[in-house]
């Protein structure tokens, strides 16, 4: 494959640097697309090659032509544009700064609204949801999402666990409504449909992109380097690389991917299979969708951070870029020889190690001069996962069943490692066994595949074998059980009622949990089920009683713990509707903290608002005194400088001050959406949305006693 | 520019326009192959279609021709020991169709039907790796020897310097020979004896005479190991088309090359006309009239496959009847298939044996991997480069010291926690699919100031194929403590302070040798000679310091005694010093060039992209015109390097390591000032 000379279709300098990601393509009127980037702290630029100077706020640059800047008085964290109302066909611009989120009408000049985030602002998306049959721009913050009209009135409002980076709306259960496709910095896509989370999808780092592919299919980035595409919630492919994917387009049938350092690749939209690849010279800072030439279909719009911006049109099946030449059939020929050639080369390896196998055979064991390479031909490898409370985690015991060494073993698994996926074992020579135990901890509660490779031999070997095995992790592994008899349970706990037979819950439970021996009921008439278990991560009990009467309680000090176990147990027994009693006195008592905090903070950044707008205004007063003083008596200006200096540096102080709030108001914030959110995995369906919809109201309210209710008994209104 | 633009022109004179768009064609599959073991023989008869001739690591020696694009064989060897040089020669008179093979110490030569009418066994120790035949002259190359023989007898012999890489002869009245020597250069023999000798910086590693130049004239041109970018040169050949000569250059990064030679004046510079990557180390690439009278070029790559490159006109066009590909690819099909299902049953019976009661051995045949440890450049960094003849999937490295490590962009490196919380290191390097060669880069992380070295770093390297066979290949390598050195020709026309250290003990040259490999890269070929006494001059004072150290530490471990003596110049540092000087000043400025460069930086001064850039003081308007060229400065690493001269100094000289002495010292270079002084002071003080 070789770096193609693709040549753009169009190119173009901005003649300004552009902030990586903070870059959107919009019909200020209606028609003709522009593209927006921020550039620089807090300056918007706006590009319109065709015409129609933007007047008003933004000013023509001195750099381009053809560029006129915008300047906001606050950092430009994200930009997104869309139809926002209903009556004009044109793009308005949505400008998130760090707390708050203003919505303007370029072509207009007017503002449409402004409005406080007070969770802030990541990301920012248009377009349209469930049942809304006009475009909402949909807010992303640190652990929340937000969905807003065009007055600016909020239309839903929900927690999200972790950090939100990517979102789209996108048809995932083929209903015909949209679906919001939420990615997050806690390695989950999650699927919110009509406010309520219907399916998660776990991957293996924080989710940095998603992208439409096409009804079934979307594709995803990694902030480790990985991307792929899922077809109907189940990953079709996926590939690694060193670098970072910015942005991912689906353009003429393949999956266009942008990757930071400014390379471009096309690849096959089936297998990920790269077709063509280009290097821009410069990092990327965007790649874009948009029919910039106004010829009727778009183009792939990649954007450098130097500002250099490319246009690509879609890539098309043999013909590549290049619509002159097209492969001879011959020529295909020639292709498929070499890769016949490539097949049976590897083929023929693989039998002359097979023979090389045969014609030793006769070789006895016995025999003293045993070459490099040698092992005996009925070795096997065995693996078992066992519970290691002493260390807190789990023990992959690796072992051959002769004597044989283990001499390498290297364990490939996702998010279990602190470094990276993949793990490894290399004993010292001394230390070499044919039984070999790789520790595991898994730090979440999903189930992992893990793939290991053991290399066995003799300890002086020059060549070992390669056994290749792949174990799954139930998703509750790190959980172990003992049978001692407890009484006292502890007054955290979670109840609710089921009407399923105890069978069927001993079949969750042992695909769930890793149990040293597999769960049986003792008779068909067992009604109840207890089950008690040890976590290896921090020594904590859970208890699990199913009782004759379909009352279940879960008792764990963590409540993240118990709603995991709800959602596990609802997708297993297909309930649509659970509504769920807990009593989770560290959370409740976290929470209380948690919202006197933001309440707190509220107040002291109102008050320092205001001695900042004082200050600010002194200053404003003394600086032109300054410069009269200078024109008549030096040392009276020198004192009104030093004033106006010292002003200044208040001001600095207080503005650090500001800054370490907000940042304290963001974290507890986020908290207090992180015990929410635990609060409405405890239920399920209806139930788990009315929990939203109440702790919403409260803590609007500032109502600590409902909060609390809430999290105690969901929202007592719905029955 | 504009003179190369107007040769650009005067080429075209001369030489017809070609195309350089080549295809690929595949013609088969042979064992690992050694560079420069394919050759293509003379046409014969009428027939303009050439058959040609290649060895492989089997030892099986096959002359092929190509007919219907697919290949006939002619003749074909037993399998025996690796064939290292393929060479054609003519009986007198006759066109050089007579085929050479060495392999080991071996030597045979076969009629073009295939017929074994020379067999010697000679009494040469290491293999012979390049040969040349003039009439019933026979010159060989093995090791670093060159053998002459006249009539199977020797003749005369010659020992280089250092390996011989390549040989040509030139015969005319006399027979003069050049000879490619690792690392040093070339030399002209005559008779055994050395008539002229040149020096090649960049390290050559093949060469090739063009073909019909005047007997009287000596030119060869030469493929270096640096590679200027791309692979190291593997093997070089010659392809003449449409009135052009191209020489064509096979590399190690799986790159084929072809560049237009001028034939009237070998001083122009080849011009580059084609590259194509095939993906794995290129070890022959032969221009000739293979499949059709048409030339194309031949080419075979270090795990077996050989095809060609022809343009495509030739290649898919009306010459080749398309159904001839066609049915060419309906029986690769069909035996493809056949061999997969053998492959299957195989598998199954390998399985079945597995779960057998009684065991036998297995011995699977180790992994066809090859490696080398390339010494360090002044940067540091130790490249390892290995090739393999199967895709690998994975690297796996384990090494006894901590190191840094790089690898190529096509793979993700990733340093694994080790559970043992030890000193040693674990990493995986994960290879994009396809992929059969690799580097890995390796330094040490400095900590050299805190702790001195005891021995070199041990390295294993695991290399796991992405299919078949499921085995890894072990490779072990050491990194020796001084990394940088080169052996290089005694030059003394300097005046320096050269440090001294013997050793004398009850020690054999082998010993030494081995505890040697601990310290320095390369081989010692002509160090050490006498038993039980070595001697090290260096004008590094740190370097007699390392040595002492691993020395010692090493006798310790045998149990050997050994008496260690140093001597140690008084003005060592200084002298030193003042030979980097002017570096030590450059970095110094670099350096703080650097930190003002940060400091404008964060400025933001360009988001206004004025046309004339930001308004500066000249000073720093020098820093920011400059600030794309000015990135790194290894102004740290010759401070660290100075306080270690220093403190090895005070150590050897046995004197006492005042801390204050070496704080002020690092004061002094750090800010630039005084430094002299001090070490001038502070050596003198000594003496």
């Amino acid at each position: 494959m070789q770096f193609s000379t693709v040549q753009p279709v169009f190119k173009l300098e901005l003649n300004h640097k552009i902030t990586p990601e903070v870059v959107t393509i919009a019909k200020y009127d209606g028609t003709h697309p522009c593209l927006t980037a921020s550039a620089g702290y807090d300056k918007i630029i706006i590009h319109h090659p065709h015409g129609g100077m933007v007047s008003g706020r933004a000013q023509r640059s001195q750099a381009h032509g053809e560029v006129s800047e915008l300047n906001l008085s606050q950092a430009v964290i994200a930009l997104a544009a869309g139809p926002l109302r209903p009556d004009t066909g044109r793009d308005m611009l949505l400008i998130g700064s760090p707390t708050q989120i203003l919505a303007y009408d370029v072509h207009d000049n007017t503002d449409l609204f402004f409005k406080e985030a007070p969770d802030g602002v990541n990301v920012i998306t248009t377009g349209f949801f469930g049942k809304h049959t006009e475009t909402l721009a949909i807010i992303g913050g640190n652990s929340s999402v937000q969905a807003i009209d065009w007055e600016g009135n909020e239309v839903f409002w929900n927690v999200v666990s972790g950090k939100v980076c990517a979102m789209i709306t996108f048809d995932f259960d083929k209903d015909g409504e949209n679906e919001l496709l939420i990615g997050c910095d806690d390695s989950f896509i999650r699927v919110l449909k009509n406010n309520q989370f219907i399916a998660e999808i776990a991957e293996t780092g924080p989710i940095m992109c998603l992208s439409p592919v096409n009804e079934v299919r979307f594709a995803y980035g990694l902030a480790n380097g990985t991307i792929g595409i899922y077809e109907e919630g189940i990953r079709l492919w996926r590939v690694k690389s060193k670098q970072n994917a910015l942005a991912l387009q689906w353009s003429g049938d393949t999956l266009a991917c942008c990757w930071s350092n400014g390379r471009v690749d096309w690849r096959e939209g089936t297998t990920g299979r790269v077709l063509r690849r280009v290097q821009m010279r410069a990092n990327a800072a965007a790649m874009l969708l948009a029919d910039y030439r106004s010829v009727g279909a778009p183009d792939l719009v990649c954007v450098s951070d130097k500002g250099e911006v490319l246009g690509y049109p879609p890539y098309q099946e043999n013909t590549g870029f290049n619509t002159a030449t097209k492969s001879k059939p011959s020529e295909e020929d020639l292709l498929a020889i070499t890769e016949l050639f490539n097949k049976k080369q590897a083929l023929m390896v693989e039998l002359q190690h097979y023979e090389a196998n045969a014609a030793s055979g006769s070789v006895s064991l016995e025999n003293l001069e045993r070459p490099a390479s040698a092992m005996p031909t009925n070795t096997r490898l065995q693996v078992a996962i066992l519970h290691s409370p002493e260390e807190a985690c789990l023990q992959l015991a690796v072992s051959t069943n002769n004597e044989t060494v283990v001499r390498a073993a290297l364990v490939l698994a996702e998010g279990i490692f602190e470094s990276g996926e993949t793990f490894i074992r290399h004993p010292q020579p001394k230390q070499l066994r044919s039984l070999l135990h790789v520790p595991l901890k898994p730090p979440r509660d999903v189930p992992v595949d893990v793939h290991i490779k053991a290399l066995i031999g003799y300890p002086n070997s020059e060549q070992f074998h390669i056994f290749e095995l792949t174990k799954q992790l139930p998703r509750f592994a790190m959980y172990q059980s003992f049978t001692k008899e407890v009484r006292n349970k502890g007054n955290s706990y979670v109840t609710f009622r089921i009407t399923e037979r105890v069978q069927r819950i001993c079949i969750w439970v042992n695909q769930n949990f890793l149990l040293e021996e597999e769960l049986n009921l003792e008779s068909e008439e067992t009604k109840e089920l207890h089950i008690n278990l040890l976590c290896l991560r921090d020594q904590s009990y859970l208890y699990m009683d199913f009782a004759a009467d379909g009352q279940v309680k879960f008792s764990t000090h963590d409540i993240r713990l118990a709603g995991d176990l709800i959602q596990s147990l609802a997708v297993y027994l297909n309930l649509t509707d659970l509504q769920s009693v807990a009593q989770f006195p560290e959370a409740e008592k976290k929470l209380r903290e948690e919202m006197e905090h933001v309440s707190q903070i509220g107040e002291m950044r109102s008050r320092l608002a205001a001695e900042t707008a004082e200050r600010a205004q002194l200053i404003t007063a003394l600086l032109p005194a300054a410069q009269d003083a200078a024109a008549y008596d030096l040392r009276e200006m020198l004192n009104r400088y030093k004033e106006v200096v010292m002003l200044n540096e208040e001001l600095l102080t207080g503005c650090y001050i500001r800054r370490s709030t907000q940042e304290q108001a963001v974290t507890s914030l986020k908290s207090l959406h992180t015990i929410l959110q635990q609060a409405v995995r405890l239920r399920v369906g209806k139930y788990s949305k009315a929990v939203v919809a109440a702790s919403r109201k409260a803590v609007q309210a500032n109502n600590i006693e409902a909060l609390i209710k809430i999290i105690q008994v969901g929202d007592s209104m719905i029955t | 520019m504009s003179t190369t633009a107007i040769k650009g022109n005067s080429h075209c004179n001369w030489g017809h326009k070609m195309d350089y768009d080549l295809s690929r064609i595949d013609y088969g599959i042979c064992g690992i192959t050694y560079p420069d073991t394919l050759k293509i023989l003379p046409p014969s008869g009428q027939k303009m279609e050439q058959k040609f001739a290649i060895g492989d690591k089997n030892g099986v020696l096959q002359c092929l021709s190509i007919k219907d694009e697919e290949p006939v064989v002619q003749f074909k060897t037993l399998p025996g020991k690796p064939i290292t040089s393929v060479q054609l020669a003519s009986s007198l008179g006759t066109q050089a169709d007579k085929i050479f093979t060495a392999s080991g110490n071996e030597v045979k030569g076969y009629t073009r039907k295939g017929k074994v009418f020379l067999s010697i066994e000679t009494s040469l120790t290491e293999t012979i790796t390049s040969m040349c035949i003039i009439g019933s002259d026979l010159i060989l190359c093995s090791g670093r020897i060159v053998t002459y023989y006249r009539d199977l007898r020797e003749y005369n012999s010659y020992e280089c310097d250092d390996r011989v890489l390549d040989i040509a002869a030139f015969a005319s009245t006399r027979v003069r020979l050049l000879v490619l020597i690792a690392n040093k250069g070339a030399i002209l023999l005559e008779n055994g004896k050395l008539i002229s000798r040149t020096v090649i910086s960049s390290g050559p590693s093949r060469l090739t005479v063009p073909p019909s130049t005047h007997v009287t004239d000596i030119i060869a041109f030469y493929g270096a190991v640096d590679g200027r970018g791309l692979g190291s040169v593997v093997c070089l050949g010659w392809y003449f088309n449409n009135g052009n000569f191209h020489i064509s250059v096979g590399r190690h990064d799986g790159s084929i090359q072809l560049y237009l030679v001028d034939m009237e004046n070998f001083g122009e510079k080849p011009r580059l006309k084609y590259t194509y990557f095939c993906g794995e180390p290129v070890t022959s690439v032969v221009g000739g009239s293979v499949a059709a009278e048409e030339s194309e070029l031949l080419v075979a790559t270090f795990s077996g496959r050989i095809f060609g490159l022809r343009s495509s006109h030739f290649a898919t066009g009306a010459k080749v009847p398309q159904d001839i590909l066609a049915t060419r690819r309906g029986k690769l099909e069909v035996e493809v298939a056949r061999l997969e299902k053998q492959t299957a049953n195989e598998r199954e019976k390998y399985q079945r044996n597995t779960r057998s009661l009684h065991a036998g051995l297995s011995t699977p045949p180790l992994l066809d991997i090859q490696y080398e440890l390339l010494g360090a450049t002044n940067d540091g960094w130790q490249e390892v480069r290995i090739t393999s003849a199967v895709p690998l999937d994975m690297l796996f490295i384990n090494s006894n010291k901590k190191l840094a490590m790089q690898t190529d962009t096509a793979a993700v490196l990733s340093i694994c926690s080790s559970k043992e919380a030890g000193s040693d290191l674990l990493a995986s390097v994960r290879c994009q699919a396809g992929t059969r060669r690799v580097w890995v880069k390796m330094r040490e992380i400095s900590n050299s100031s805190t702790e001195s070295k005891l021995e070199g770093t041990r390295v294993l390297i695991y290399a796991l194929p992405a299919g078949a066979p499921r085995v890894a290949r072990l490779v072990t390598l050491k990194l020796p403590a001084l990394p940088y050195y080169s052996s290089h020709e005694a030059v003394e026309k300097e005046e320096r302070a050269w440090c001294q250290l013997e050793v004398s003990g009850n020690f054999s040259v082998a010993e030494m040798t081995s505890w040697l490999t601990e310290v320095l890269p390369g081989e010692f070929p002509d160090l050490l000679r006498i038993r039980g006494h070595a001697k090290f001059k260096s004008d590094n004072v740190s370097t007699i310091a390392t040595i002492r150290n691993i020395v010692s530490n090493c006798s310790v471990e045998k149990s050997i005694r050994v008496e260690m003596s140093c001597d140690i110049p008084d003005n060592c540092c200084l002298v030193s010093f003042k030979q980097l000087e002017n570096k030590f000043k450059q970095e110094y400025k670099k350096s703080k060039d650097i930190i003002l460069k940060n400091a404008i930086s964060m400025l933001d001064l360009d988001s206004s992209m004025n046309e004339e850039g930001p308004i500066l003081c000249q000073d720093y308007a020098r820093v920011w015109d400059s600030r794309e060229s000015i990135n790194e400065t290894q102004f740290e690493e010759l401070v660290e390097t100075i306080l270690q001269w220093y403190l090895d100094w005070r150590t050897l000289s046995l004197l006492e390591n005042f801390n204050n002495e070496s704080t002020k010292l690092e004061t002094a270079l750090r800010k630039n000032v005084k430094w002299m002084i001090f070490l001038k002071y502070s050596q003198k003080n000594v003496s």
